[in-house]
């Protein structure tokens, strides 16, 4: 028998947008990306794209900023027009833009984690690259998880059909946040 | 062992009866045959389909009273339920859907 409390815990550990959307998800959003921003600036992780996590390398705050920023909008941009297409509800821009911001809260403990001493990792040392690897996989897919919960309650759309929509999304998104990133960056 | 019993009567007075709406044999639809007047005895049967309403889960029901009584907003029904707006416009979604199928 599921135990109520820990059901609670894991909803909202992994699909918090049953309980805040909107605007509300927005601003928590927007603020643990913002704070995730300055914190990566200096442990040197970078959120390059719509779901990577880099470690290591040190630049401008604006590049760490519009990572998180880039990221943020290739999903939004291309997960609503997707909601548009195969949901049957009127789903609203402020609720996929909110819930995907939201999922992004994760950023922060990852860029908290660039300060660990297993970075930055070389590859002639096995114990640092499979604790870096661990360490980057466990936050990634519970990004993944949280994004995926975002798409499917913000646009109506569940099961296989999410899955589909979302997968080719996420690829969709990675794709356009690195366009955006390289052709950005040339200006930042 | 009669506190057992007494027990056991108290639970079968106050067991809250759901109305069932599949037949337990083939799982067909069921319908009303016969309706009673509590007051005077009076039996009227025949075949009569349960309202679309009557068809729906406790759940559902209680959904549809809230929705009534926050006069159909999804917004101060999302407040209320502590949930939000994306989640009760899907569970609104979901039943017009089980409702449109069972039409």
């Amino acid at each position: 028998m599921n135990n109520p409390k820990s059901a609670n815990l894991s909803k909202w550990l992994f699909n918090p947008f049953i309980y805040i959307a909107g605007e509300q998800a927005l601003l928590i959003g927007w603020a643990a990306m913002l704070a995730a921003s300055v914190v990566s600036y200096f442990s040197k992780t970078h959120f390059d794209g719509a779901i990577d996590i880099h470690f290591g390398a040190s630049g401008k705050y604006l590049w760490f900023l519009g990572e998180q920023f880039i990221a943020w909008f290739s999903v939004v941009a291309v997960f609503y027009p997707v909601g548009l297409i195969f949901s049957k509800s009127r789903i609203r821009l402020i609720d996929v833009a909110g819930t995907m911001a939201m999922a992004r809260i994760i950023t922060l403990p990852v860029a908290l984690m660039g300060f660990l001493p297993i970075y930055p990792v070389s590859l002639d040392n096995p114990v640092k690259l499979l604790l870096s690897a661990v360490f980057t996989m466990i936050p990634a897919i519970w990004m993944i998880a949280l994004m995926f919960n975002a798409f499917s309650i913000s646009t109506n759309i569940k099961q296989g059909k999410a899955v589909a929509c979302f997968t080719g999304g996420l690829l969709a998104a990675e794709i356009l946040s690195k366009v955006l990133i390289f052709y950005l960056f040339q200006f930042l | 062992m009669f506190n057992n019993i007494k027990y056991l009567l108290f639970i079968v007075n106050n067991v809250t009866k759901k109305l069932p709406y599949f037949c337990p044999a083939c799982e067909a639809a069921l319908k009303v045959t016969s309706l009673g007047c509590e007051a005077c005895g009076t039996a009227v049967s025949g075949k009569f389909d349960l309202p679309v309403l009557a068809k729906m889960s406790s759940e559902d029901q209680q959904f549809i009273l809230s929705f009534i009584k926050s006069s159909g907003s999804l917004k101060e029904m999302a407040q209320k339920l502590s949930l939000s707006y994306p989640t009760v416009r899907n569970m609104l979604d979901d039943l017009i859907l089980k409702i449109s199928k069972d039409e």
